[in-house]
């Protein structure tokens, strides 16, 4: 395993952690989605079929505790993650707003994903939900994406001898 | 190269398509088959994280709960604050319609308006009463608790008043008992130092009278302007002055300017009046008030100790009524105890007593022996007064027999 590798799993596990310790604490109805930053951050560094298994391990942990829609994160988060080291594959660049952007889209995707998959809402409020919730929250979550990736850059260059 | 790079792209596919294949397995399962699976992932891999987001939410609760008790402690702070001014407004406001009350008529209620500037010691007042009300100028102005001022400008609604902390403010006024008179000054050195201090001097009063600390101050009536009896202040201390022939003393006065909010202005037909009655009336009441609630507090503090006597009788008598309830060796034990106990009190008032009766009759004996001592110096001195009245006696026998001889003598 590459130092490369172990960097990427260690910030993962901060984003991890983050998700199940600083979003009850804010406990705002648009939260920071720190799962998707997570596997947005390790599938632009992996290889898609892996980042759709990463997604699909977080996705699982996710609906463990939703058993309700069990299922519907492990299918929106493989998605996202394939989706991200695909993309990633064919135009992505080191570039912050860019990287927001893409964090963005892809958390809207994924609750795009898990609200018609999980059957939780219909008519109106799904579209409420997908359009103005699904929407703000993507946006926090980019905001917040786009800081963890800033500050954590500095971990992240590659040393070059 | 190309076909290596094929490949791992179709693995990759085949993997996302595994996944989707799994999680749409995993939303298709049956509820039985489900709750079972998320249980085991939420008690093997997810429980650490189980842990972190429950104390999260604690943490958030407590959070919140430490945020509302601020709140709600904050708005009673609040009340409270609101409560305690409400109430001096609304002692203020009962003491004024009190003295209203015992003043019957001749006076007006004027709202006190303190500068906009802020003063360290405030001199006037804005009063909101006017000519219109019947206020002229050198209205005196009082308070409940005593002289307060008189108006120096009055107009139709409103009127400004000199307080008694003005340089130009001056009283005639005199002791209670009505012995020593003097006039009323501000004291001006500390006043206009800036101390927020408010002090009299009450001058010109006759060296030969001494005001002891304490002593209350009166308006005299004398000079027309306040009526007789109103408190001023009380003396402090008295004051060293150049001026040999008359004192000068120190008021603490009745007043505080700066918490005067409302007043009384009196007016030319009750300030030819005398209202020494007024405000007499008023320490009397809170001499009464005050026995009262002592009073109060007494009878408090006696059934207090009613009930603790009480208690302890009853205590007593439970112990005592306990007592037989013990089984018969226990009772055998304590009879014998008992007994062991009478006989060792017995022994012990028995020592007691031929002590008491030993330190008694040694007492007895001392005291005899000291009279016996008495009565022999008593006896001895008088014999000691025989034996020179004897001498003396004899002295004089001896004089007179040779005296005789002489003349005798001298005859032949």
């Amino acid at each position: 395993m590459s130092w490369n590798a172990v960097r990427t799993a260690v910030i993962c596990a901060i984003l991890i952690v983050l998700h199940y310790t600083v979003r009850p604490l804010l406990a705002w109805n648009t939260s920071i989605d720190f799962l998707i930053i997570a596997l947005m951050f390790g599938a632009v560094r992996m290889r898609p079929g892996l980042a759709a298994l990463f997604g699909f391990a977080l996705g699982l942990v996710s609906d463990s505790l939703s058993p309700g829609a069990f299922g519907a994160a492990a299918l929106g988060m493989s998605t996202v993650g394939f989706g991200a080291s695909w993309l990633k594959a064919v135009f992505f660049a080191d570039n912050l707003p860019l990287n927001g952007f893409f964090i963005f889209l892809g958390k809207w995707i994924f609750d795009l994903i898990f609200v018609v998959v999980g059957h939780r809402m219909h008519g109106a409020e799904l579209l409420m939900q997908i359009v103005v919730w699904s929407s703000l929250s993507a946006a926090m979550t980019a905001v917040a994406g786009v800081l963890a990736i800033a500050l954590l850059r500095p971990l992240m260059e590659v040393r070059t001898a | 190269m190309a076909r290596a790079t094929r490949l791992s792209s179709r693995v990759d596919f085949l993997l996302f398509i595994g996944c989707l294949i799994a999680a749409a397995v995993a939303l298709v399962l049956p509820l039985q088959m489900r709750d079972p699976l998320a249980e085991v992932l939420r008690r093997s891999v997810v429980a650490p994280l189980v842990n972190l987001q429950s104390n999260a939410e604690r943490w958030h609760a407590a959070w919140q709960l430490s945020e509302e008790r601020t709140a709600r402690l904050d708005s009673a702070v609040m009340r409270g604050f609101n409560a305690v001014a409400l109430q001096s407004e609304n002692d203020e406001l009962r003491k004024l319609l009190g003295l209203g009350a015992r003043l019957h008529t001749g006076f007006v209620p004027a709202e006190a308006v303190h500068n906009a500037v802020r003063e360290d010691v405030v001199t006037t007042l804005t009063l909101t009463a006017g000519t219109r009300a019947g206020i002229k100028v050198y209205s005196p102005v009082v308070s409940p608790e005593g002289v307060v001022g008189l108006v120096q400008t009055a107009d139709p609604s409103i009127s400004i008043a000199i307080l008694f902390s003005h340089p130009d403010f001056r009283a005639s006024a005199m002791s209670g008992d009505g012995t020593s008179f003097g006039i009323v000054y501000p004291h001006l050195q500390q006043s206009l130092g800036g101390t927020g201090e408010y002090l009299l001097e009450l001058r010109g009063v006759p060296f030969r009278t001494t005001l002891p600390a304490g002593t209350m101050i009166y308006t005299s009536g004398l000079g027309g302007t306040f009526p007789r009896g109103i408190p001023i202040g009380s003396v402090l201390r008295e004051l060293k002055t150049a001026e040999g022939w008359t004192r000068t003393y120190l008021l603490q006065p009745s007043v505080n300017p700066a918490k005067v909010n409302s007043v009384m202005v009196l007016t030319s037909q009750r300030s030819t009046q005398k209202v020494d009655n007024v405000w007499q009336m008023v320490a009397r009441i809170d001499s009464a008030t005050r026995s009262v609630a002592s009073s109060g507090d007494s009878l408090v503090r006696r059934a207090a100790a009613d009930s603790a006597r009480r208690a302890a009788a009853d205590s007593l008598h439970r112990v005592q009524a306990a007592r037989p309830a013990t089984d018969s060796a226990a009772r055998a034990d304590s009879v014998r105890r008992s007994a062991a106990a009478q006989t060792d009190s017995a022994a012990r008032a028995r020592a007691e007593s031929d002590s008491a009766r030993a330190a008694r009759a040694a007492r007895r004996e001392a005291a005899r022996r000291d009279s016996i001592r008495r009565d022999s110096i008593r006896r001895d001195s008088v014999r000691r007064d025989s034996i020179r009245r004897d001498t003396v006696r004899r002295d004089t026998t001896a004089r007179r027999d040779s005296a005789r001889r002489d003349t005798t003598t001298h005859r032949r």
